[in-house]
């Protein structure tokens, strides 16, 4: 089987028809919305009547929607906005807090010996692996047993408990692979733990710190399950307004804003994942 | 001596500072949530939602088959519906090892340029949204959506076909969503395997298969059973892909356990279901840790 790889083309040849075949799974859909986001056609998006940005315009306000059927299924420009607004709210605190606890904690599992190191690792993986909706309604039955109004800030503590972990792994990668004799000999020298840490670790873990950053925002941006339990009456985020619009039917207006939603995430991924990849 | 005593008693009040946000934050937004599900799991369902503080067992019971009293039949229909929910997850897990095997395989043997970029090439569709990704199922598998104009105006097909909301459809989305999860344990994998066994293997007369089934397959082992891990834990709870590509025909026990938390307002019940999607993922990491600590005092001896 493998000594084919060398004597025959066959293997590799099938081989790399496989892998594109596999590719064309992973992006024909997405292509296929980006194609459907620039059809005229209003009422079947599988069949082609010409070229539009009318649904794109949909979005920023500049185009009127015509006749009351399609009325009804498009939301108003503000309305996209403002959710907009409250989904960017949360990713970023949530991203915000959760670098800095992440950071913190990894630093401490990385540089410190002490008793109960073990717990402590078991119970930061433990938020990636509970699934999603097991942690929505712990939240929801907490949250609402507590007091808790549901709003923003529910959310963003939601989001919070387990983009700290994703944050702790990523920035804990960058410390196992980072020579300690700089924070020694920094401490020789007489610098205080905050200056060593200020001066010396921080600008060396800074690409995994940014990373988790960005990992911690794309996923908050994204985050349906665990949202959509915690979330008050007005405090909708970009994902469950899409959720909402798509339990009432498949319209033009969704497949144009997919589009900007897939377009964001990629180009936050692709800076996050460069950044990752490069050496320490 | 003194001053040593200082530098120690510093740095554990650093350490105390440094894990304090961490256990504050896990411990009260993470552990005491999850302790309270446990607890009303087995607490009566309010009237009008919420709880009555007194112990009742049946909400187990309404799913795994001991009714409230003689007057009550069992209804296996909540264990039917859990028992699907494992099978599609295992069916998942299933498909998404078939495709990405083989390409597993195919990005191991790249040049060092071409595989960073096709690595990235299938990490990226992780991060685009969860929804924005089922959306595109939707408008493929339809009865009006690409796939079945594609077939009619072919002439292949006189009629649509009946795609979404099957088992198919669910199995199919969640593939297609949990492909990187699966993808990447394996290749960390395969990347790493040892040619030279698989030549030997050769050389030593083994047929094809041999050599694959009794070398190759249980080098890969430990990268198989992470993505399949990987892949099992969030496709049982979902409830997104199933709402969607399963509409009413294919529940889920995630699709219940949302009902029972914003429809019916039976908190105790959906808490209880929620448990036992726990209790089947740590049953299935405790035989993963068995297996690895096994493994693990094999190879010291």
């Amino acid at each position: 089987m493998f000594r084919g790889f060398k004597t025959f083309r066959l293997w590799p040849t099938l081989f790399n028809a496989y892998g594109f075949l596999f590719l064309a799974f992973l992006y024909l859909p997405l292509g296929l919305i980006l194609l459907y986001s620039f059809n005229a056609n209003p009422i079947n998006m599988a069949v082609w009547t010409g070229f539009t940005l009318d649904w794109y315009a949909t979005i920023f306000g500049g185009a009127g929607v015509k006749g009351s059927f399609d009325a009804a299924f498009t939301e108003a420009p503000e309305r996209i906005f403002a959710v907009v607004k409250n989904s960017f709210l949360v990713a970023v605190s949530a991203a915000t807090i959760s670098t800095v606890i992440g950071t913190v904690t990894a630093i401490a599992l990385a540089r410190y010996r002490f008793v109960g190191k073990r717990f402590y690792q078991a119970l930061l993986i433990l938020p990636m692996l509970v699934p999603d909706i097991v942690l929505g309604i712990a939240l929801l039955v907490f949250f609402v047993g507590a007091g808790f109004q549901l709003s923003l800030l529910t959310i963003i503590i939601g989001h919070v408990t387990f983009l700290s972990s994703y944050v702790f792994v990523v920035v804990s990668t960058r410390l196992a692979g980072m020579d300690t004799t700089l924070e020694q000999a920094s401490a020789d020298l007489g610098a205080g733990p905050l200056t060593t840490f200020r001066r010396v670790t921080l600008p060396q873990i800074m690409p995994g710190v940014v990373g988790g950053f960005l990992l911690a925002f794309i996923i908050s941006l994204d985050d349906v399950v665990i949202t959509y339990f915690i979330a008050g009456v007005g405090s909708q985020t970009l994902p469950l307004f899409i959720l909402a619009m798509m339990r009432r039917g498949l319209r033009p207006q969704i497949t144009a804003l997919a589009v900007l939603i897939i377009l964001f995430s990629f180009v936050v991924a692709t800076v996050g994942l460069l950044l990752r990849n490069r050496k320490p | 001596m003194i001053a040593g005593d200082t530098v120690r008693s510093r740095r554990r009040r650093a350490l105390l500072l440094l894990l304090a946000p961490v256990t504050l934050l896990l411990g009260v937004f993470f552990l005491v949530p999850l302790g309270i599900m446990v607890v009303y799991s087995v607490l009566e369902p309010g009237l009008y939602g919420g709880v009555e503080w007194t112990w009742y067992p049946f909400n187990y019971g309404r799913i795994l088959g001991w009714p409230l009293n003689d007057y009550e039949e069992f209804d296996p229909i909540y264990l039917s519906i859990f028992l699907g929910s494992l099978k599609i997850a295992c069916l998942t897990v299933l498909f998404s090892l078939l495709i990405c095997y083989p390409a597993a395989f195919w990005v191991s043997r790249m040049g060092e340029r071409r595989k960073n970029f096709v690595l990235f090439l299938i990490t990226l569709p992780f991060f685009a949204n969860l929804l924005v990704r089922i959306y595109a199922w939707l408008l493929l598998l339809r009865p009006t959506g690409f796939i079945n104009t594609l077939l009619q105006g072919l002439g292949l097909i006189a009629q649509p076909l009946d795609m979404l909301f099957t088992s198919f459809a669910v199995v199919l989305g969640m593939v297609y969503i949990f492909t990187p999860f699966m993808f990447l344990p394996i290749y960390a994998n395969v990347e790493k395997l040892d040619y030279s066994l698989v030549r030997a293997s050769q050389d030593l007369g083994a047929t094809p298969l041999q050599t694959f089934l009794r070398v190759i397959l249980p080098l890969t082992a430990p990268g198989i059973v992470g993505g399949s891990i990987i892949v099992f834990i969030p496709a049982l709870g979902n409830f997104i892909v199933p709402a969607f590509l399963g509409g009413s025909k294919v529940q889920m026990t995630g699709n219940l356990i949302e009902r029972s938390f914003l429809q019916s307002r039976d908190w105790p019940f959906g808490a209880a279901l929620a448990l036992l999607i726990m209790a089947s993922v740590v049953l299935v990491l405790m035989i993963q840790l068995t297996r690895a600590a096994r493994t693990q005092t094999k190879g010291a001896v």
